[in-house]
């Protein structure tokens, strides 16, 4: 079986059962993958999935007041690592363009910034 | 008898259907239907098939196996054609097509990364970014936690910052990883994952995209995890890649 989950650093995930990596690709073979006007689909109401109805949680009251909740517990007393996500990115889009010039890439290489804008503002495509 | 379709190959695959395991009943065997250069992968789907967990399994199995040896066009799970004759029309039909789907899919395969943030990680770094919440935070906290209607207009603010986090955190995996692939595409949303993205890629660029990923890991250690799954047969991309022809 070549799906795995690779291992993060900040824990869960891991190469695991099969079942276990299923897990993280069960919505693309349900709602992906070539549909055929012609053919059906059989009833799923047999299936147990765990994450089919995992749909993105609409913002409600409770939410709100769960925020509140654990923003009024957190410790922020300590000293701050600011998240290092955009410099790392900023530097990997630097090395592809690169690599671009030199040919040895084929995607399409683009300043991170528009990049960035472009997904910002066309919303999750 | 009605048939269970797994996907299209070219003909010439060499399709290893010997000892898979079917959807459906134990000891069902796989076939393939010919039609000129194209097969299909099927199996017997008996009156009032209904799929199980452990078949999303077996689908998968199927997929994947004939994945690795060579390109497939992957049915969407539960997809069950009336009989062999209309697998050969559909075949026939959409020859064309698939033919072209097939080439374009060659040495390419799918790679899924979902992205969750640590939650506590998040809202303290919101926090720390944003004077005014962390104001406001302070006070009600000052206020032994504030009036509910006070904790709701708090939590609701918090709850934008979130969003427009998730956004620009979403764009900054897109961006790195977007570079090595031939096309990328949002997943379904997945509760509590800021990002739910299929990348195609070539087979030869997976070296480098583990190790984009893994650098995107160590800048998001403590603060979110990325799941990457794959190489996958390419779930997301066929009819993505028909309408960019």
């Amino acid at each position: 079986m070549t799906i795995m989950a690779q291992p993060s650093s900040s824990g869960g995930g891991g190469g695991g059962s099969a079942a276990g990596a299923l897990y993280d690709v069960i919505e693309l073979i349900l709602d992906r993958g070539l549909v055929i006007d012609v053919f059906v689909r059989v009833s799923l109401v047999g299936i147990e999935v765990l994450t089919i109805d995992a749909r993105v949680v609409v913002a409600s009251i409770d939410t709100y007041l769960r925020f509140a909740e654990r923003c009024g517990r957190l410790d922020l007393t300590g000293g701050r690592q600011p998240v290092g996500l955009p410099a790392i990115v900023g530097q990997i889009t630097e090395d592809s363009a690169e690599r671009k010039a030199k040919g040895a890439l084929t995607g399409a290489g683009r300043a991170i910034a528009d990049t960035i804008h472009d997904i910002v503002t066309d919303g999750r495509g | 008898m009605a048939k269970y379709v797994y996907c299209f190959t070219d003909a010439g695959h060499s399709l290893p259907l010997a000892d898979l395991r079917s959807v459906g009943a134990e000891g069902t065997v796989l076939r393939a239907i010919s039609h000129k250069g194209l097969a299909a992968v099927v199996s017997d789907a008996p009156e009032g098939l209904r799929p199980k967990r452990r078949d999303l399994l077996a689908h998968e199995t199927v997929l994947e196996t004939l994945s690795a040896a060579g390109p497939v066009v992957p049915m969407r799970f539960g997809t069950v054609a009336p009989d062999d004759d209309a697998v050969m029309a559909e075949l026939a039909r959409g020859a064309g097509r698939y033919t072209e789907l097939l080439t374009r899919l060659a040495g390419h395969v799918e790679r899924n990364v979902k992205g969750a943030h640590q939650e506590d990680a998040l809202l303290g770094d919101l926090l720390a970014d944003n004077p005014e919440l962390r104001a406001r935070n302070e006070a009600l906290r000052a206020a032994g936690g504030g009036s509910q209607p006070e904790q709701v207009a708090f939590g609701e603010r918090m709850a934008l910052a979130v969003e427009q986090r998730r956004t620009r955190d979403a764009a900054y995996v897109v961006a790195a990883l977007r570079p090595l692939a031939m096309l990328d595409r949002h997943a379904p949303p997945v509760k509590d994952c800021f990002i739910n993205v299929s990348f195609l890629i070539p087979a030869t660029a997976q070296d480098d995209f583990d190790a984009v990923v893994a650098q995107l890991r160590t800048a998001m250690e403590g603060y979110a995890e990325l799941r990457v799954s794959g190489p996958l047969p390419p779930y997301s991309f066929v009819d993505a890649v028909e309408a960019t022809v």
